[in-house]
Protein backbone atom coordinates (compact mmCIF):
# COMPACT_ATOMS: atom_id res chain seq x y z
CA UNK A 1 0.00 0.00 0.00
CA UNK A 2 1.10 3.27 -0.29
CA UNK A 3 4.41 4.92 -2.73
CA UNK A 4 5.36 1.51 -3.19
CA UNK A 5 2.02 0.53 -5.07
CA UNK A 6 1.37 3.28 -6.48
CA UNK A 7 4.86 3.38 -8.25
CA UNK A 8 4.69 0.40 -9.41
CA UNK A 9 0.95 0.92 -10.78
CA UNK A 10 2.23 3.87 -12.82
CA UNK A 11 5.36 2.02 -13.91
CA UNK A 12 3.24 -0.86 -14.77
CA UNK A 13 0.62 1.65 -16.92
CA UNK A 14 3.21 3.52 -18.73
CA UNK A 15 4.81 0.17 -19.90
CA UNK A 16 1.04 -1.43 -21.06
CA UNK A 17 0.27 2.28 -22.41
CA UNK A 18 3.36 2.19 -24.80
CA UNK A 19 2.84 -1.32 -25.84
CA UNK A 20 4.90 -3.25 -23.81
CA UNK A 21 2.72 -6.48 -22.33
CA UNK A 22 5.21 -8.49 -21.60
CA UNK A 23 6.18 -7.27 -18.50
CA UNK A 24 9.15 -8.56 -15.96
CA UNK A 25 8.73 -7.84 -12.35
CA UNK A 26 11.98 -8.01 -10.14
CA UNK A 27 11.10 -8.73 -6.38
CA UNK A 28 14.28 -9.38 -5.10
CA UNK A 29 14.35 -6.85 -3.11
CA UNK A 30 10.49 -6.62 -2.30
CA UNK A 31 10.66 -7.99 1.83
CA UNK A 32 6.57 -8.48 1.78
CA UNK A 33 3.85 -8.49 -0.73
CA UNK A 34 0.48 -6.98 0.77
CA UNK A 35 -2.64 -7.17 -0.34
CA UNK A 36 -3.20 -3.96 -2.35
CA UNK A 37 -0.11 -5.11 -4.30
CA UNK A 38 -1.14 -8.77 -4.68
CA UNK A 39 -4.52 -6.67 -6.29
CA UNK A 40 -2.21 -4.51 -8.57
CA UNK A 41 -0.41 -7.95 -9.59
CA UNK A 42 -3.29 -9.93 -10.95
CA UNK A 43 -5.26 -7.26 -12.40
CA UNK A 44 -2.04 -6.07 -14.89
CA UNK A 45 -1.82 -9.70 -14.93
CA UNK A 46 -5.30 -10.03 -16.19
CA UNK A 47 -4.78 -7.06 -18.30
CA UNK A 48 -1.73 -8.12 -20.03
CA UNK A 49 -2.90 -11.53 -20.77
CA UNK A 50 -5.78 -10.09 -22.47
CA UNK A 51 -3.55 -7.85 -24.86
CA UNK A 52 -1.51 -10.87 -25.39
CA UNK A 53 1.30 -10.18 -22.91
CA UNK A 54 2.07 -11.66 -19.09
CA UNK A 55 3.51 -10.55 -16.11
CA UNK A 56 6.79 -12.86 -15.03
CA UNK A 57 8.33 -12.62 -11.33
CA UNK A 58 11.85 -13.07 -10.61
CA UNK A 59 13.25 -13.84 -7.04
CA UNK A 60 10.32 -13.32 -4.80
CA UNK A 61 11.21 -14.14 -1.58
CA UNK A 62 9.56 -16.78 0.61
CA UNK A 63 7.85 -14.49 2.37
CA UNK A 64 5.96 -13.07 -1.06
CA UNK A 65 5.33 -16.40 -1.84
CA UNK A 66 3.81 -17.77 1.45
CA UNK A 67 1.75 -14.70 1.08
CA UNK A 68 0.97 -15.17 -2.45
CA UNK A 69 -0.29 -19.07 -1.67
CA UNK A 70 -2.37 -17.71 0.96
CA UNK A 71 -4.45 -15.94 -1.43
CA UNK A 72 -4.77 -18.27 -3.94
CA UNK A 73 -3.14 -16.75 -6.70
CA UNK A 74 0.65 -18.12 -6.45
CA UNK A 75 -0.23 -20.57 -9.76
CA UNK A 76 -1.47 -17.62 -12.21
CA UNK A 77 2.19 -16.20 -12.18
CA UNK A 78 5.01 -18.04 -13.86
CA UNK A 79 8.20 -17.48 -11.48
CA UNK A 80 11.90 -17.46 -12.74
CA UNK A 81 15.32 -17.43 -10.56
CA UNK A 82 16.72 -14.50 -12.95
CA UNK A 83 15.85 -11.82 -15.15
CA UNK A 84 17.60 -13.37 -18.62
CA UNK A 85 15.27 -16.81 -17.84
CA UNK A 86 12.00 -14.39 -17.44
CA UNK A 87 13.16 -12.21 -20.32
CA UNK A 88 13.51 -16.01 -22.92
CA UNK A 89 10.29 -16.84 -21.85
CA UNK A 90 8.55 -14.45 -23.66
CA UNK A 91 10.87 -15.64 -27.31
CA UNK B 1 0.63 -1.68 32.88
CA UNK B 2 -1.68 -4.58 33.28
CA UNK B 3 -5.56 -4.75 32.19
CA UNK B 4 -8.12 -6.96 31.23
CA UNK B 5 -9.39 -7.50 28.38
CA UNK B 6 -12.12 -8.91 26.17
CA UNK B 7 -11.51 -10.30 22.32
CA UNK B 8 -9.62 -13.37 23.12
CA UNK B 9 -7.94 -15.80 25.66
CA UNK B 10 -10.44 -15.45 28.70
CA UNK B 11 -9.42 -13.39 31.85
CA UNK B 12 -6.02 -12.97 30.53
CA UNK B 13 -3.70 -10.64 32.16
CA UNK B 14 -1.76 -8.14 29.64
CA UNK B 15 0.97 -6.19 29.94
CA UNK B 16 1.16 -3.25 27.15
CA UNK B 17 4.13 -3.15 25.40
CA UNK B 18 3.03 0.05 22.89
CA UNK B 19 0.37 2.18 22.33
CA UNK B 20 0.66 3.83 19.32
CA UNK B 21 -1.61 6.76 16.89
CA UNK B 22 -0.93 7.30 13.21
CA UNK B 23 -2.45 9.90 11.22
CA UNK B 24 -5.38 8.37 8.26
CA UNK B 25 -2.12 8.44 6.30
CA UNK B 26 -1.05 5.10 3.76
CA UNK B 27 2.36 6.47 4.48
CA UNK B 28 2.61 6.73 8.17
CA UNK B 29 1.74 2.69 8.44
CA UNK B 30 5.25 1.51 7.77
CA UNK B 31 6.62 3.27 10.58
CA UNK B 32 4.03 1.35 13.05
CA UNK B 33 4.71 -1.48 11.28
CA UNK B 34 8.22 -0.90 11.63
CA UNK B 35 7.47 -0.53 15.96
CA UNK B 36 6.00 -3.28 15.84
CA UNK B 37 8.59 -5.38 14.38
CA UNK B 38 11.54 -4.01 16.16
CA UNK B 39 9.49 -4.97 19.73
CA UNK B 40 8.79 -8.38 18.57
CA UNK B 41 12.40 -8.91 17.72
CA UNK B 42 13.63 -7.52 20.88
CA UNK B 43 11.63 -10.24 22.73
CA UNK B 44 13.22 -12.73 20.06
CA UNK B 45 10.17 -13.41 18.74
CA UNK B 46 11.16 -15.88 15.78
CA UNK B 47 11.13 -14.15 11.88
CA UNK B 48 8.69 -15.96 10.56
CA UNK B 49 6.34 -14.93 13.22
CA UNK B 50 7.58 -11.51 12.96
CA UNK B 51 6.58 -11.52 9.67
CA UNK B 52 2.80 -12.88 9.71
CA UNK B 53 2.46 -10.15 12.57
CA UNK B 54 3.96 -7.42 10.51
CA UNK B 55 1.95 -8.18 7.32
CA UNK B 56 -1.60 -8.92 9.39
CA UNK B 57 -0.59 -5.66 11.04
CA UNK B 58 0.02 -3.63 7.64
CA UNK B 59 -3.72 -5.02 6.76
CA UNK B 60 -5.34 -4.01 9.10
CA UNK B 61 -3.80 -0.77 9.19
CA UNK B 62 -4.63 -0.17 5.68
CA UNK B 63 -8.38 -1.39 6.07
CA UNK B 64 -8.44 1.68 9.17
CA UNK B 65 -7.04 3.93 7.27
CA UNK B 66 -9.44 3.65 3.53
CA UNK B 67 -12.26 2.20 5.49
CA UNK B 68 -12.04 3.41 8.92
CA UNK B 69 -11.12 6.86 8.23
CA UNK B 70 -11.51 7.12 4.25
CA UNK B 71 -7.94 8.26 4.12
CA UNK B 72 -8.57 11.67 5.86
CA UNK B 73 -5.69 12.07 7.38
CA UNK B 74 -6.72 14.73 10.32
CA UNK B 75 -8.57 11.43 11.75
CA UNK B 76 -6.20 9.18 13.99
CA UNK B 77 -5.39 5.32 14.05
CA UNK B 78 -4.30 3.58 17.34
CA UNK B 79 -2.28 0.41 17.71
CA UNK B 80 -1.80 -1.41 20.37
CA UNK B 81 0.41 -4.09 21.15
CA UNK B 82 0.55 -6.55 23.94
CA UNK B 83 1.58 -9.77 25.78
CA UNK B 84 0.35 -12.12 28.25
CA UNK B 85 2.02 -13.94 30.73
CA UNK B 86 2.15 -17.17 28.13
CA UNK B 87 3.65 -14.99 25.50
CA UNK B 88 0.84 -14.67 23.47
CA UNK B 89 0.88 -11.69 21.88
CA UNK B 90 -2.24 -9.56 20.50
CA UNK B 91 -2.27 -6.42 18.31
CA UNK B 92 -5.58 -3.77 18.87
CA UNK B 93 -5.81 -1.80 16.12
CA UNK B 94 -8.95 0.94 16.44
CA UNK B 95 -10.37 3.45 13.94
CA UNK B 96 -13.19 5.94 14.58
CA UNK B 97 -15.22 4.78 11.34
CA UNK B 98 -18.61 3.19 11.87
CA UNK B 99 -17.53 -0.13 11.37
CA UNK B 100 -18.39 -3.52 8.96
CA UNK B 101 -19.44 -6.80 8.59
CA UNK B 102 -16.64 -9.10 8.67
CA UNK B 103 -18.41 -11.72 8.00
CA UNK B 104 -19.71 -10.76 4.68
CA UNK B 105 -15.91 -10.98 3.42
CA UNK B 106 -16.00 -12.46 0.38
CA UNK B 107 -13.48 -15.60 -0.17
CA UNK B 108 -10.80 -14.59 -2.52
CA UNK B 109 -9.55 -17.92 -3.14
CA UNK B 110 -12.93 -18.43 -5.30
CA UNK B 111 -12.31 -18.71 -8.99
CA UNK B 112 -14.29 -15.93 -9.99
CA UNK B 113 -12.54 -13.93 -7.23
CA UNK B 114 -8.79 -14.63 -7.90
CA UNK B 115 -8.34 -11.60 -10.54
CA UNK B 116 -10.11 -9.26 -8.34
CA UNK B 117 -8.27 -6.01 -7.38
CA UNK B 118 -9.33 -5.76 -3.69
CA UNK B 119 -10.98 -7.95 -0.87
CA UNK B 120 -7.84 -10.04 0.27
CA UNK B 121 -7.21 -7.93 3.54
CA UNK B 122 -9.77 -9.78 6.41
CA UNK B 123 -8.91 -12.75 4.44
CA UNK B 124 -4.96 -12.49 4.95
CA UNK B 125 -4.88 -11.52 8.70
CA UNK B 126 -7.38 -14.63 9.81
CA UNK B 127 -4.93 -16.74 7.56
CA UNK B 128 -1.78 -15.30 9.47
CA UNK B 129 -2.88 -14.55 12.95
CA UNK B 130 -4.09 -17.72 15.18
CA UNK B 131 -7.19 -15.71 16.51
CA UNK B 132 -9.04 -12.42 15.47
CA UNK B 133 -12.10 -10.99 17.23
CA UNK B 134 -13.84 -7.61 15.95
CA UNK B 135 -15.18 -5.29 18.16
CA UNK B 136 -17.23 -2.35 18.22
CA UNK B 137 -19.07 -3.01 15.33
CA UNK B 138 -16.21 -3.96 13.23
CA UNK B 139 -13.93 -0.84 13.46
CA UNK B 140 -11.33 -2.68 16.20
CA UNK B 141 -9.71 -5.43 15.69
CA UNK B 142 -7.89 -7.77 18.04
CA UNK B 143 -5.29 -10.22 16.45
CA UNK B 144 -3.73 -12.45 18.57
CA UNK B 145 -0.45 -14.41 17.95
CA UNK B 146 0.36 -17.11 20.00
Amino acid sequence: MGPAVDGLRQAIQEAVGGGDTRIVLNLAEVPMIDSSGIGLLVRFLASTKQLGGNIKLVQPNKYAIQTLRLVGVLNLFEIFDNDDAAVDSFA
Amino acid sequence: MSAEFSGGPEHSALSELLDLSMPADAEAIGAVVDSISETLAQLEVPEQKRFEVALAVQEALANAVVHGCGNDRSKQVRCRLKSDPQGRIVIIVTDPGPGFSPDLQRDPKQSENLYADHGRGVYLIRQLMDEVHFERSGSEILMWKY
